[in-house]
């Protein structure tokens, strides 16, 4: 993964565009989002979405994760880390 | 990206609905009902529906947490946003969902301070950030988005924070679903399963599906490939005479969903003895509310609701499109006088809702049939 955007937005994505993967809105309060973990950490990490744009998300239910793990959030909580 | 460009290639999408077609018996007509509001959405986005036989019919069913939420619910929200130093905060597509006079979003037009936020932990950082402020988060959402709640409760709890609470309008999959299979109007052969609620609870929680009402369910993803797959999955269930939960998604959802999250939701929530959901009237034991444990953050405890129950507008028709009895598109006000910009009903707010998604995507599909 390459240029990330270098802002993070604390604890979900409230900052970011509208308009994430799949055409959902990201403000939706039921759109899961696919992340990928790039600066692990408890209880929140730091999470890429699709557009390559940085996330704050919980990650104690999905805990440990690492580099590279990609989880599924919702409301900016990790609920799973996928298999690869 | 891993897990999602492979999952909509369009070759592989046509070879499927090939199968599908193999599968079926040509004099019978299939009814299927997708319960989460994603799959709706993907399936109108993707012109999936376009893909399938005529005598395979998609419904639609109630599993959009926006839709779901009644009028009186919106009121007492309203009711708490118009306190004096209250910050209320809700999801995005919250906002603009009407209640019986207005919506949130109007609330904020009046000088009400209401905040859009994506996450729950969102509205904690600001109780953190403005300490002599009431700051209360509007909750709403199936058990996807109620751990985000439960976890951002547990760290107020742990933290001391006493000025944040939450209005709690959580609600579970299960029970109107049980209302749906026993309602008359409505015949189903089989379900596709809601892939992200089962990330959480697993798969168990549906076996009473093909148990005790003889229908096929397979817990499916999201993408075009996974929801065409989980169609030819029942059909086969279907033909060979099978009924059973199949999970067509194992690449997320883990046969016993997530222990941790279901554990901070049993320390953190309740059963409400009944609810009132839009379109299906009171279902017994289908919410969530705050544990005695938490009682301290509930906000309607904190706040005085009006508590109301305001019946839907008489033109509008989502309790007969959330139970899937009509299509979006045969509701009298469809397109006319509910459009997302000015919507009357729920399910023309959130991008999940049938009407919405069909709006936005299914009836250019129409138009040109008519043409």
């Amino acid at each position: 993964m390459s240029e990330l955007d270098s802002s993070v937005h604390p604890a979900g994505a409230s900052g970011a565009a509208c308009e994430a993967q799949d055409g959902h809105c990201i403000t939706c309060s039921d759109a899961g989002i696919t992340m990928l973990v790039v600066e692990p950490g408890g209880p929140s990490s730091v999470c890429a979405d699709e557009d390559r744009q940085l996330h704050e998300v919980a990650v104690e239910l999905v805990a440990p994760v690492q580099i590279g793990d990609q989880v599924l959030v919702h409301a900016g909580v990790a609920i799973r880390r996928l298999a690869v | 990206m891993k897990f999602v460009d492979e999952y909509r290639d369009a070759e592989l999408g046509q070879v499927l609905a090939g199968e599908i077609l193999a599968e079926l018996d040509p004099g019978r007509h299939y009814k299927l009902m997708e319960i989460c509001g994603g799959h709706t959405h993907s399936i109108y986005k993707y012109g999936i529906d376009d893909l399938l036989p005529a005598n395979v019919e998609l419904v639609h069913g109630p599993g959009c947490p926006v839709c779901v939420i009644p009028m009186g619910r919106v009121d007492d929200g309203i009711a708490v946003a118009h306190n004096d130093g209250v910050i209320f905060t809700c999801f995005g597509d919250m906002l603009r969902v009407p209640g019986s006079e207005y919506t949130l979003l109007d609330a904020k037009a009046q000088g009400a301070d209401v905040r859009m936020v994506y996450s729950p932990l969102d509205a904690l950082r600001i109780a953190r950030e403005n300490p002599e402020r009431e700051v209360v988060f509007f909750a709403i959402g199936f058990e996807t988005t109620a751990p985000s709640t439960a976890l951002t409760l547990k760290r107020a709890k742990a933290e001391g924070i006493t000025n944040f609470s939450c209005v709690c309008n959580h609600v579970t999959i299960v029970p109107p679903m049980r209302a749906l299979l026993e309602s008359p109007d409505l015949r189903l052969d089989g379900f596709i399963g809601p892939g992200h609620v089962c990330t959480v609870v697993g798969a168990r929680p549906f076996q009473f599906i093909p148990a005790d009402y003889g229908r096929p369910v397979v817990i499916s993803g999201f993408e075009p490939l996974d929801i065409l797959q989980s169609i030819l999955m029942i059909l086969r269930q279907l033909r060979a005479g099978r009924c059973e939960v199949e999970n067509q998604y194992p690449r997320v959802v883990p046969q016993e969903g997530n222990l941790r999250a279901l554990e901070v939701m049993a320390e953190v929530f309740e059963l409400r003895p009944h609810f009132e959901w839009r379109g299906l009237g009171f279902i017994s034991q289908s919410a969530l509310r705050l544990s005695e444990a938490y009682r301290e953050f509930d906000a309607e405890e904190r706040f005085e609701v009006p508590g109301v129950r305001v019946a839907d507008p008489k033109a509008c028709q989502c309790g007969e499109v959330l139970k899937g009895v009509i299509k979006p598109w045969e509701c009298k006000v469809f397109g006319t006088a509910c459009t997302p910009e000015h919507a009357i009903g729920t399910c023309m707010v959130s991008p999940e809702g049938a009407c919405a998604a069909y709006y936005n995507f299914g009836r250019f599909a129409r138009e040109r049939e008519a043409v």
